[in-house]
Parts: structure tokens; C-alpha cells; sequence
């Protein structure tokens, strides 16, 4: 009888206030409410939904109080992380790397910039500095190209960059 | 004049002989002998890379030696003189005498054994005649067998022997350096005024007084015990020094090595601590520096040879012990 009503009241045939009887005796009546929830079920599963209703907090709840509580620290989980952020760390320097190479590949004028920056090797464009004028005009006195140029070879000695200050 | 016939039949004798042997390196006695006989000046014009320059080179030759002065025509004024194996160079408004230790005759310069050592090192081929300056020249062509020094090319003129035009070219045939007379007078015509100029025979009149014997003192051909191992062949040793230099307070030492075309020059002296000397390659022209310090000392080494020769040599410099 019980069961006619619920399922009458699921298919809308109760007028409004049967309906509303039988609200207060589902509430009050455990078995009729597990027989409201179950014909739920039954119609929910029939339509084949996307996803069917199921109390589970019951059985979760259950669960949870039989499982044991852990309280050692997660050291393991901390140190994968910290390799995951060193080898991702070292992708990065690999990747600035690979970007400094390839732009030392395209532009001619990084190759002497770079080089500029290291204080004790300097590039081979460099122009030989006033201050070493007198290495060469000793070398000059000693070299065959007096014989070759004649004089003509001393002017590398006295020569002069117009950006430059003589000396 | 008379020196200038002369030298016209000595260079005959040496054209002959040319034609005689495949002796092509004979065109570098010409030359030498030619520079050094012949009274000539002209304006020529140096150019390196973007750097052009032109100077005025006078050349005569006197009954006691040669006189030789070098001018600058581009910007602040220079000057070389050069007589008796002295050189004297004005700049920044003053002559100075340059600390100068060659024997006073150097001619001839070019050595029996230096020729054969040329041949060894570079194929020589005459490559047809040119023009330079309104005159004909033979051009000679030096290819080293290494790419260890530089290819030369020369402009000899035909009736003089005088060296026109020369250029340095590296291993991609590219120009280096070059030197090339625009305007040349040789003969008697040439002005010598300037070396009986007050301020010409001034500083000459120094250096032929007092001075001289005490520079001798200080500069002795040494063994210094300094030996460069890397030496690319056909390179032998010309010159030991120990030499006082200019803003130094220790003797110099250097050595100079020379392929007959090419010169390499080491010089070896204490480190002062500049932190400028610690390492360096620069370069001007054809010639190449490289410095650096090792051990607590500073070697630099000059020569018109590419880069990696003045490395290659620095970098096997070693002391032997006396």
C-alpha cells in the first residue's frame, strides 16, 4: 500500500495535499524513506543516466574509522619535488645555453662582445696599443722587411688610429 | 750619380743571373740592393683594413751612408730618420733617438742559407708585369708551404729594381697589408737639403758623439738561456739581446727569428703586476702581438706572421739554463 503511494507520489498522480501526507511519513518512517531512495535508484539506473545517485557517506564513514592513521613525514614525496624543480632548473640553463650559442652562431659581433667580457684573453680584432709601440719598432730594426720596404716599414711603428690617443 | 751607374751594372749582372738559374728569389737581392743604392722619394700610401695612410719616403746616399727620412702626410705629424743604423723618430712634437742595436753596414742582409731556407718554405712565381706608379714592374709571388706565415707579393721595378708596391696576403689570398709608391722620382734629382738642415745635422751630430759607445755598453749580444721550441721550420735565430727599453725598469730580453721573409721577435722581461698584461693577442696591420704572463714573467712576441704563429711560438717559449 505503502509502496503504491511512494511510487504514485514519484510519478506526480498525488494531488497537493496527499502529497503532503506522505512528505511527513517518509520523513518519519526509516523504510519508507530507504524505499523512496531505492525507487529512485531503480528509476535513475532505467533512464541510464550519466551518473547514478548513491548514498555512499554511510559506508565511506565506515571506512575511514577502520583505516590506521599515519604520522611519519612524507620525506620521500619532498625529495622527488625537489629533483623535479633541479631538473627543470637545468632545462632552463640548458635552454639559456642553447639560446646563447645559437645567438653566437647568427651574429658575428657577439663572438668579440663575449670575448670582450673575459678581462685576460682578448679578441684577435683588438688593434695593437700605443703603449707597445716601442716591441714593435725593436722588432722593426731586425725584420727583412726593412730590406723588402725599406723605410717604407717603420711607418707600422708610428702608425696611428685617428680614435685613438698617440702616445 | 756615380754610385747610381754603378749600381745600374751591378743590377744588370743580377738580372742575368736570374735569367740564368730559376732563381727567382734573386728579385729579394734586387730589391735589397736596390733600397739601398738607389737615390729615390716618393709618396706611398699604407693601408691596413679600414686604415689608409700616406707618407713621404726620401732616400739618398752620401759618401759616409745612407740617409733615409719617413713622413707622415695624414694626421699629427711623425717622423723617422734613419742613418748609420741609428733611427731618430719625431712625434708629439719632440725627436727622440730610438734605442737602436744593429750593426751599422747590414747589407747584405739577405743570407745564403736564409735564401735556401725560403725555398724550403715558399714557392716563388713570377706573375706577370704591372704598372704602379707610371712605372713597369715584375710581380713576384711568395706562397709559404704552411699556413704558418703570410703570402707575399711584390712589385719590382723593372729598370731600378726598387720595390713599388707590396702586398701581404693571407691563406684565403686576402689583402693584409700594403704598401704602394702613387708618386716616385729616383736619380739625382732628389732633394737632400734636409740633411744638412740645421735640425737634421742637431740631433745627428748627438748621436754621432758620446752616446753611441755608451749604448753600446748596455746592450750586449747574450746567451740568455730562453729557447723556443715550436718554432715553425725554415725559422732561425738572427738576433740574442739583452736591451734597456723605454718605461722599463728591467733589461729586455729578446730574441729575433727570421724565415728570410718574415720576422718573429720574443721578448722576455719580470712581470710588473699590470693586470693589461696578463693575456692578449692584437694586431696592426700584418703584425701580429701576442703577450703573456707566466711565472712572473712577461713575454711579448711580435711578427709580420698570422695569429696562431705568435701563439704557437709564445706558447713554447722555454728557459734552457746557460
Amino acid at each position: 500500500m505503502m509502496k503504491h503511494e511512494i511510487s504514485a507520489l514519484m510519478d506526480g498522480e498525488l494531488f497537493e495535499d496527499e502529497a503532503e501526507i506522505m512528505f511527513d511519513q517518509l520523513k518519519q518512517d526509516p523504510d519508507a524513506h530507504r524505499d523512496w531512495a531505492v525507487y529512485h535508484l531503480i528509476g535513475d539506473v532505467l533512464r541510464q543516466p550519466e551518473y547514478v545517485h548513491r548514498d555512499i557517506s554511510a559506508a565511506v564513514s565506515e571506512c575511514l574509522l577502520n583505516e590506521p592513521t599515519v604520522l611519519a613525514p612524507r620525506s620521500h614525496a619532498i625529495k622527488q619535488k625537489a629533483r623535479v624543480f633541479a631538473l627543470s632548473a637545468a632545462a632552463s640553463v640548458l635552454a639559456v645555453g642553447v639560446v646563447a650559442w645559437m645567438s653566437l652562431q647568427i651574429s658575428p659581433e657577439a663572438a668579440p662582445q663575449m670575448a670582450m667580457q673575459q678581462p685576460d684573453v682578448r679578441p684577435v680584432n683588438l688593434q695593437i696599443q700605443p703603449k707597445s709601440n716601442d716591441y714593435l719598432m725593436a722588432h722593426q730594426e731586425f725584420s727583412p722587411s726593412n730590406d723588402m720596404n725599406g723605410g717604407a716599414s717603420y711607418m707600422r711603428t708610428v702608425t696611428y688610429n685617428p680614435g685613438e690617443k698617440s702616445q | 750619380m756615380r754610385v747610381w751607374l754603378g749600381f745600374c751594372g751591378l743590377l744588370l749582372a743580377a738580372n742575368v743571373c736570374a735569367a740564368e738559374g730559376n732563381a727567382r728569389f734573386d728579385w729579394l737581392k734586387t730589391i735589397a740592393f736596390a733600397g739601398h743604392q738607389t737615390d729615390y722619394s716618393g709618396v706611398f700610401v699604407y693601408q691596413y683594413g679600414n686604415h689608409v695612410e700616406t707618407s713621404r719616403i726620401t732616400h739618398v746616399v752620401e759618401t759616409d751612408s745612407e740617409y733615409e727620412k719617413l713622413e707622415s702626410l695624414d694626421g699629427p705629424k711623425r717622423e723617422i730618420i734613419r742613418h748609420h743604423g741609428q733611427v731618430w723618430c719625431y712625434k708629439n712634437h719632440k725627436m727622440v733617438q730610438v734605442d737602436s742595436h744593429q750593426g751599422q753596414v747590414r747589407f747584405p742582409l739577405l743570407l745564403t742559407d736564409q735564401l735556401s731556407a725560403l725555398s724550403e718554405n715558399y714557392r716563388v712565381s713570377e706573375a706577370g708585369i704591372e704598372r704602379v706608379a707610371g712605372y713597369d714592374t715584375q710581380v713576384v709571388l711568395f706562397q709559404p708551404r704552411d699556413n704558418l706565415r703570410y703570402a707575399q707579393k711584390i712589385w719590382v721595378h723593372t729598370d731600378s729594381g726598387l720595390l713599388l708596391k707590396s702586398a701581404v696576403l693571407n691563406d684565403k689570398m686576402k689583402i693584409v697589408e700594403q704598401y704602394a709608391f702613387t708618386q716616385l722620382k729616383m736619380g739625382p734629382g732628389v732633394d737632400r737639403s734636409w740633411i744638412a738642415s740645421s735640425a737634421t745635422t742637431a740631433f745627428l751630430g748627438k748621436g754621432k758623439g758620446k752616446d753611441r759607445p755608451a749604448r753600446n755598453k748596455v746592450a750586449a749580444t747574450v746567451n740568455s738561456g730562453w729557447v723556443v721550441d715550436a718554432l715553425p721550420s725554415g725559422f732561425k735565430k738572427t738576433m740574442e739581446v739583452i736591451r734597456p727599453m723605454k718605461g722599463k725598469h728591467a733589461p729586455v730580453t729578446q730574441l729575433v727569428f727570421s724565415d728570410g721573409l718574415s720576422a718573429i721577435s720574443v721578448f722576455i722581461e719580470p712581470a710588473d703586476g699590470d693586470e693589461d698584461d696578463v693575456e692578449g693577442l692584437s694586431s696592426r696591420g700584418a703584425v701580429n702581438l701576442y703577450h703573456k704572463v707566466v711565472d712572473k714573467h712577461l713575454f711579448n712576441v711580435v711578427g709580420e706572421v698570422p695569429p696562431r704563429t705568435v701563439m704557437q711560438v709564445l706558447n713554447s717559449v722555454r728557459y734552457n739554463g746557460k
